[in-house]
């Protein structure tokens, strides 16, 4: 473990233990980390979430995923987590065609995704540390091998001080990066983070963005659902924009538009 | 793999203690439901030796002709001691039917000592294993040159078979009806704790717990639930043993009932059994309905 600790403000600070390449990864044969073909979801009330939606999102990207409420946003992360399966075409993670895993499998794949959201989804009885190594000891990871990995994504995210606070404790940006330190502890390849900047203020906002970024250029892939029209403005990164279950615009370097 | 039972283990009991509310709430549910069961279990079990006991006191009485040799008599002892419905061959003699008549009526004893001759019968008494067996052995002793008649008790025996019955099948009826009620309440409680943890599961699913850990710490929990029901409710049975078995021995007064310690143990086993399968099938029920999703 490397003795130095990263600066959370700082930004620009690559981690070699997390940007670590994954030998089977078939994202290192220049595949896309995901991708969606001609998927459409219609639920069993006859309405169409997602209609014939076509996306490709190469290893390292970082994509702005915008529209209004009820767009499809959420559909689409609940089908790449495999929370939900397409009515019609093909959602494919890392090569993997995520219809034709098995249920044995699925387990894994969520592994090799870290996803935050809006409301945190922290344990409020455990301190930060529980909280994240909760993700390493439910899935089975050897105890000696939890606090080394624990220590280390909370220094990423510049929690080590908070370690053994309880998340009421918290203010609500650094529940957001005790939820993003959870999520980075399996060493994702596809980071979805769904509103993560809801419920905080701007301020705090920028701070939980650069964080995204800065996981960003350690290599992982990100997708980030957001209303937050400064944050997309400003970035100019890809910007994916659903409207009523299709997307009505991909462009790389884009600003949010009023209507999205 | 003894990791994760550990693993489990140390979750179930994490578990029961961070929602101690519902947990206590669930174990309550399942110390009265199992104190219901085991009070209806008691009571047919008591109802049961009661049965037991009349049965046993089924006899074929089977008087004998005054002609009847002592050679008569020792042919017919072992012929009815030979039959398989048998279980015990009484012979009483002429003097002996006086005398018990004497006793138990003894206004008129002088009567008979006023009689030339003794005018009572002698006869056997059979025991049979089962009185359904009573036309059998019955049949076999009217065709018999030394017995002079054989008591028609074919109707009583009847009639006391089919009340048998009756009460039998009521009884397990209850028993099931109750038994099942007793499952649907249980698992409804242990839904409510599941449900509150629900948050839980929704994390360990996204971090990609596989169904195995998600499900184990809930089933172990479901079957610490079942268990500390079952020893409290066990508890509370020795406590209010000796009240409840004077209670019973009022109730049931025909018989003396010495098997208590037998029936406390089955009891006891019976309430552990339960509890602990009902704690684990309600876990499983409750947690599968997240994981199917």
């Amino acid at each position: 473990m490397s003795s130095v600790t990263p600066d959370p403000e700082s930004g620009l600070y690559r981690r070699p233990e997390i940007a670590r390449s994954h030998p089977t990864d078939s994202t290192a044969d220049g595949l896309p980390v995901l991708s969606l073909r001609g998927v459409t979801k219609t639920y069993s009330n006859g309405k169409s979430a997602l209609r014939d939606v076509t996306l490709s999102v190469p290893e390292g990207d970082f994509v702005f995923l915008v529209g209004p409420s009820g767009a499809g946003k959420s559909t689409l992360i609940r089908l790449l987590i495999r929370e939900e399966l397409a009515t019609k075409g093909k959602v494919m993670l890392e090569g993997r065609d995520l219809a034709k895993l098995n249920r044995r499998d699925v387990p894994q794949i969520r592994r090799r995704i870290g996803i935050v959201f809006q409301d945190f989804k922290l344990l409020p009885n455990k301190s930060v540390r529980d909280n994240v190594a909760f993700a390493l000891e439910v899935t089975g990871t050897p105890r000696s091998r939890i606090a080394p990995a624990v220590d280390r994504v909370l220094r990423v995210v510049g929690l080590a001080a908070q370690a053994d606070q309880r998340p009421a404790e918290l203010s609500g940006g650094e529940q957001q990066r005790t939820a993003i330190a959870r999520a980075l502890v399996h060493d994702p390849r596809l980071f979805i983070a769904d509103e993560p900047t809801g419920n905080l203020d701007p301020l705090i906002s920028w701070e939980i963005i650069q964080l995204l970024l800065r996981i960003n250029e350690m290599g992982v892939t990100v997708l980030m659902a957001t209303h937050n029209a400064e944050v997309v403005t400003a970035l100019r990164k890809r910007v994916v924009g659903l409207e009523d279950g299709r997307v009505v615009r991909d462009e790389t370097g884009a600003a949010y538009h009023r209507e999205d | 793999m003894l990791a994760f039972v550990a693993f489990s283990l140390r979750r179930a009991w994490q578990g029961f203690w961070r929602n101690s509310v519902m947990s206590l709430a669930a174990t309550a549910t399942m110390v009265l439901m199992l104190m219901l069961l085991s009070g209806l279990l008691i009571l047919w079990t008591g109802l049961h030796s009661t049965l037991d006991y009349v049965q046993s006191e089924v006899q074929v009485v089977a008087y004998l002709n005054d002609s009847a040799t002592s050679q008569d008599v020792t042919h017919l002892t072992s012929a009815l001691k030979a039959m398989p419905q048998v279980t015990s061959v009484a012979y009483v003699s002429k003097a002996e039917a006086l005398r018990r008549f004497q006793q138990r009526q003894p206004g008129v004893a002088n009567l008979v000592d006023s009689l030339p001759t003794n005018p009572l019968p002698a006869s056997f008494e059979i025991s049979l294993r089962d009185p359904a067996d009573y036309i059998d052995v019955a049949t076999y002793l009217r065709g018999q040159g030394a017995v002079e008649s054989v008591q028609d008790i074919q109707k009583t025996v009847s009639q006391m078979i089919a009340v048998i019955n009756i009460v039998s099948t009521v009884g397990i009826v209850v028993m099931l009806v109750v038994a099942l009620t007793v499952l649907f309440i249980i698992v409804n409680t242990i839904r409510l704790a599941v449900v509150a943890r629900s948050e839980e599961i929704e994390i360990m699913r996204l971090v990609g717990a596989s169904d195995a850990f998600i499900r184990w710490p809930f089933i172990f929990e479901g079957a610490f639930v079942g268990l500390l029901g079952a020893l409290i409710t066990i508890g509370l049975l020795v406590l209010i043993q000796a009240p409840l078995a004077n209670l019973l021995s009022g109730f049931f007064n025909v018989l003396p009932v010495q098997a208590s310690a037998m029936v406390g143990q089955n009891v006891a086993l019976i309430v552990l059994a339960t509890g602990i399968g009902i704690g684990v099938v309600g876990s499983y029920v409750s947690v599968r309905s997240y994981l199917s999703r």
